[in-house]
């Protein structure tokens, strides 16, 4: 037991028992504070149990129990009231009053089940209702969802859209940019056209005054004349030419002039002084040179004497070399009765050279030709050129006027080749507009075009037939009077040029793949010898080659600068002729004598060659 | 809970609680911490059981009464520290179910031929009339020739509720000059008497801690407010001021307040048991300490109630 402190006031034994718990046991030793508290809570619990617990259920049933009964008291109290006070008859109404609540259970339970079945009724509805609601949310779901693909794509279209619209902005500069470039360039064209045409203009305008002035000069000139004629005492003698053409009257002075200069036996012509194409002949020098109605002459019509080469001499060396005109020589012709040589080139001008004591000099140049000249050909009798240029025309000169008498234009192209056909006061042009044109000089008008299958690249006229060569490489010869091709020959390649021997038997054609070609027109069998040589090649569509006037050799030049003479008859290579030329020889041609030879080149030199 | 701490640390201030240690007032405090819940639930546990304390209670009609018809009796349990007009209301219709409305005057009750006093709490009623008798109580209900001079009217429950409001007042006079009671406001003095009313033990107990603390210089009350009554006596009870401690500072036990007051409940050496002193129903050892009674053992209205009755005989 626990000590006892002198705090603590012990007190007896007797602590007092409880009446209905158990009894403490009697200690006077040990009593601690946990005792007297420990005491007191078992106290209240058993106090607490005997009181409280038992009778606490009980009372509380009795308590509903007794509920119940007053409620059933007051319900029979008040049906019990009415009928009757009595008591014997409580049973009878008792029982009276038991089925009448069975009836009112009956009647209650039957609304029950009604009421239930409503309720049924309205819970399907309302489920229905509720499907119905969950069906139009999906739906509406659904909407949403297309409602939101719909906005994405709209903005997506209205992305691109924003897009395309930038790019066509863009465009639009751009479009704007070149539209104002082509306006700029279109005025620039302009003012290059402007130009172009001022220069032009003043081109022509200075050949005008040209024109001009070498007519007036002639004028003056010719007035001087007259006035010295006029004053001069003529003297008469009985000769039947001269005199009537000789007198004073200024009607003939026209015959004066003529005959002075000419150098051939001519002086039975004045025996048509009196005929009555003097007014014509007078007219026409009073005239302004008008184009396309001068008139030739019959003065002109003429017998010429032919020259004929008895041998041709090989070429060995050069005479003399020289620059002879300003650009490029692409043509060059010795005169068909004397040692008169022509060049035409890239100058538009034809400069015509003496060939004396070895040299080449200069004599005249002919201008008139607003382009290049691409060939030159003398007439028979020498007195007259014929050039054909790149300003699709062809001219004719006279040899001692430097203003061309004629000047033939209806080619559509430059001229190529331009020869004086054997026909009188007939000449025949080819040109680069595949047609080959027939003119009249008297009426200096085209008479016939011939539309040819190809470039016409070179002409030659025989008595009877015209021979063309073509870029396609076929010759072809045209009967004179016809105009229609008789014969077509083929060539090796592009044909450059032709030349006819003199004696109108063979042609010598030369190709662009560096072959000439001879053949034998006579014959029925049309042979053909064909002449290479190694080195030579052909420099240029329009290069010239040519045969001896002997007919025994055949010259042309190479791309090289090497004249290359050939053997007709032996088909061998001659002789070369190298180092003298520094570019491609355009031309040469074969003096009738035999003795020279002329090569021209691209870079203006022209070269005199001789065998001595 | 806060009752129970208050209780502990009451406890813990009262010296005669070692065990095993020595006594100082740290030890006792150690003690308290390790010991301390046993007791503190104890604590906790008796205010509990005093407060929900029940009697079986039979409630019998008079027999003169008139009645329409026969009335059965109603059986209630009767909370101990609640006052019988307070609680009987069914009963009061439970009766006036079988009685006419005219010979209905003021219920009063009766056990035994012994008018029973409302303002008595009941369970002193009961330990003082029938502590020994079988259970159910049984207590006959009167409708009529109400005795004026035995028993006071209670119209109202206001009525009942002055009488309470006064006990506690007076028994903080007891304790604590009024202080407490005093420094309480109106709506504190009302949720006393709600928590009685409704038989709610929290709201009650959250004032009524106050009034059972004390400061730590004293320990304890100043003076202790008790009742003692008698089963057969003129006076009413026996009030007189008593201290808890004693000038040398020891506890006052519950055999020193007997002693004190009615030294003939306690008996001499050698002399059977005559009286029972009874408590809420159950005899503490007199060498309980008088301030822990008072804390614990209260009723209500901050009374000790002790009722000395002559121990049965078989």
């Amino acid at each position: 037991m626990a000590a006892v402190t002198s705090r603590r006031i012990t007190t007896d034994s007797a602590g007092g028992s409880d009446p209905r718990g158990p009894v403490l046991p009697p200690g006077g030793s040990g009593r601690s504070a946990e005792t007297w508290k420990r005491h007191i809570v078992r106290q209240l619990k058993h106090r607490d149990l005997s009181q409280h617990a038992m009778f606490q259920d009980l009372i509380r049933f009795y308590t509903q129990l007794l509920e119940k009964t007053s409620l059933a008291k007051g319900i029979l109290s008040c049906s019990l009231r009415r009928p009757s006070p009595d008591s014997s008859s409580s049973i009878s109404a008792l029982l009276h009053q038991n089925s009448q609540l069975k009836k009112t259970t009956g009647e209650l339970a039957y609304q029950v089940v009604e009421l239930q079945q409503q309720i049924k009724i309205k819970e399907c509805v309302l489920e229905e209702q509720h499907a119905r609601l969950a069906e139009e949310e999906c739906r509406l779901a659904g909407a949403f969802d297309s409602h939101r693909e719909l906005q994405e794509r709209v903005e997506r279209v209205q992305g691109e859209n924003g897009a395309l619209k930038t790019e066509y902005d863009a465009l639009l500069e751009r479009q704007r940019g070149a539209e104002t470039r082509l306006r700029e360039e279109k005025v620039r064209g302009g003012h290059l056209v402007e130009d172009m045409i001022h220069l032009k203009q003043q081109a022509a305008a200075r050949m005008n005054s040209r024109n001009e002035r070498r007519s007036r000069a002639r004028e003056a000139n010719l007035q001087k004349e007259l006035q010295t004629a006029a004053r001069s005492k003529v003297t008469i003698d009985s000769s039947s030419s001269a005199p009537t053409s000789r007198s004073t009257s200024p009607k003939n002075e026209n015959q004066d002039q003529e005959s002075t200069e000419q150098r051939h036996t001519r002086l039975f012509r004045s025996a048509s002084a009196t005929s009555p194409r003097i007014l014509s002949s007078i007219r026409e020098l009073f005239d302004r040179k008008r184009r396309g109605h001068s008139v030739c002459s019959l003065e002109e019509d003429l017998t010429c004497p032919v020259g004929i080469c008895l041998s041709a001499r090989v070429p060995a060396r050069a005479l003399h070399v020289l620059d002879a005109h300003e650009q490029g020589i692409n043509a060059v012709r010795f005169s068909s009765s004397s040692d008169l040589l022509a060049t035409g080139g890239t100058d538009r001008v034809i400069k015509l050279w003496e060939v004396r004591a070895g040299s080449l000099t200069h004599r005249a140049t002919l201008d008139g030709s607003t382009e290049g000249i691409t060939c030159i050909e003398f007439d028979p009798t020498g007195l007259r050129i014929l050039a054909a240029s790149y300003d699709k025309s062809a001219l004719l000169w006279r040899l001692d006027d430097s203003v061309p008498k004629l000047t033939l234009t209806g080619h559509i192209r430059k001229v190529t080749a331009a020869r004086f056909s054997s026909l009188p006061h007939q000449v025949v042009t080819g040109s680069a507009d595949r047609t080959i044109r027939l003119w009249d000089l008297q009426r200096a008008a085209c008479v016939q075009v011939v539309e040819v299958a190809s470039y016409c690249s070179d002409l030659v006229c025989s008595e009877n037939c015209i021979i063309s060569g073509h870029f396609d490489s076929k010759i072809r010869v045209w009967d004179t009077r016809a105009v229609s091709c008789v014969q077509e020959l083929p060539a090796q390649g592009k044909v450059t040029s032709l030349d006819l021997s003199a004696d109108h038997r063979q042609l010598l054609s030369c190709c662009r793949d560096d072959c000439l070609q001879l053949v034998d027109l006579r014959r029925r069998s049309n042979d053909r010898m064909c002449f290479r040589a190694e080195g030579f090649k052909c420099g240029s569509d329009s290069t010239k080659a040519v045969i001896s006037p002997d007919g025994c050799f055949l010259a042309a030049g190479s791309a090289d600068g090497t004249v290359y003479v050939w053997n007709a008859s032996t088909n061998n290579l001659e002789t070369r002729l190298p180092d003298k030329h520094s570019s491609s020889i355009s031309a040469v041609s074969w003096s009738l004598s035999g003795e020279y030879v002329v090569s021209v080149d691209k870079s203006r030199r022209a070269v005199l060659w001789s065998d001595i | 809970m806060v009752a129970c701490l208050l209780c502990c640390v009451v406890d813990n201030r009262k010296v005669s609680l070692p065990l095993d240690l020595g006594v100082c007032v740290l030890g006792i405090y150690s003690l308290c911490a390790t010991g301390g819940r046993s007791s503190m639930a104890d604590d906790k546990d008796v205010l509990r059981d005093v407060w929900f304390g029940r009697i079986p209670t039979c409630f019998t009609l008079n027999q003169d009464e008139v009645t329409e018809r026969e009335a059965e009796p109603y059986y209630l349990l009767l909370p101990r520290v609640s006052y019988l007009t307070l609680v009987t209301d069914k009963v009061k219709k439970h009766f006036l179910k079988v009685m006419k409305a005219e010979d209905v005057e003021e219920m009063w009750f009766e056990y035994e031929g012994t008018p029973l006093k409302w303002h008595y709490p009941i369970g002193v009623l009961f330990d003082l009339h029938a502590s020994n008798t079988v259970l159910p109580w049984s207590i006959t209900v009167h409708f009529k020739n109400f005795p004026d001079r035995d028993l006071l009217h209670c119209p109202s429950n206001s009525v009942i509720e002055a009488h309470f409001m006064s006990s506690i007042k007076e028994a903080d006079a007891l304790k604590h000059k009024s202080q407490v009671v005093n420094d309480m406001q109106k709506k504190d003095h009302k949720q006393l008497w709600m928590g009685l009313q409704n038989d709610k033990f929290d709201q009650f107990w959250a004032m009524n801690r106050k009034l059972m603390e004390y400061p730590t210089e004293e320990g304890g009350f100043r003076y202790i407010p008790f009742r003692i009554y008698q089963a057969m006596s003129d006076r009413p009870f026996i009030q007189k001021l008593f201290r808890p401690i004693s000038p040398e500072g020891n506890a006052h036990t519950l055999g020193n307040l007997l002693k004190e007051m009615y030294p003939t409940a306690i008996p001499n050496d050698g002399e059977p048991k005559r009286y029972q002193v009874v408590i809420h129903g159950i005899e503490p050892l007199l060498e309980t300490p008088l301030q822990w009674l008072s804390e614990h053992l209260s009723h209500p209205d901050n009374f000790l109630h002790i009722c000395v009755i002559p121990t049965p005989t078989d």
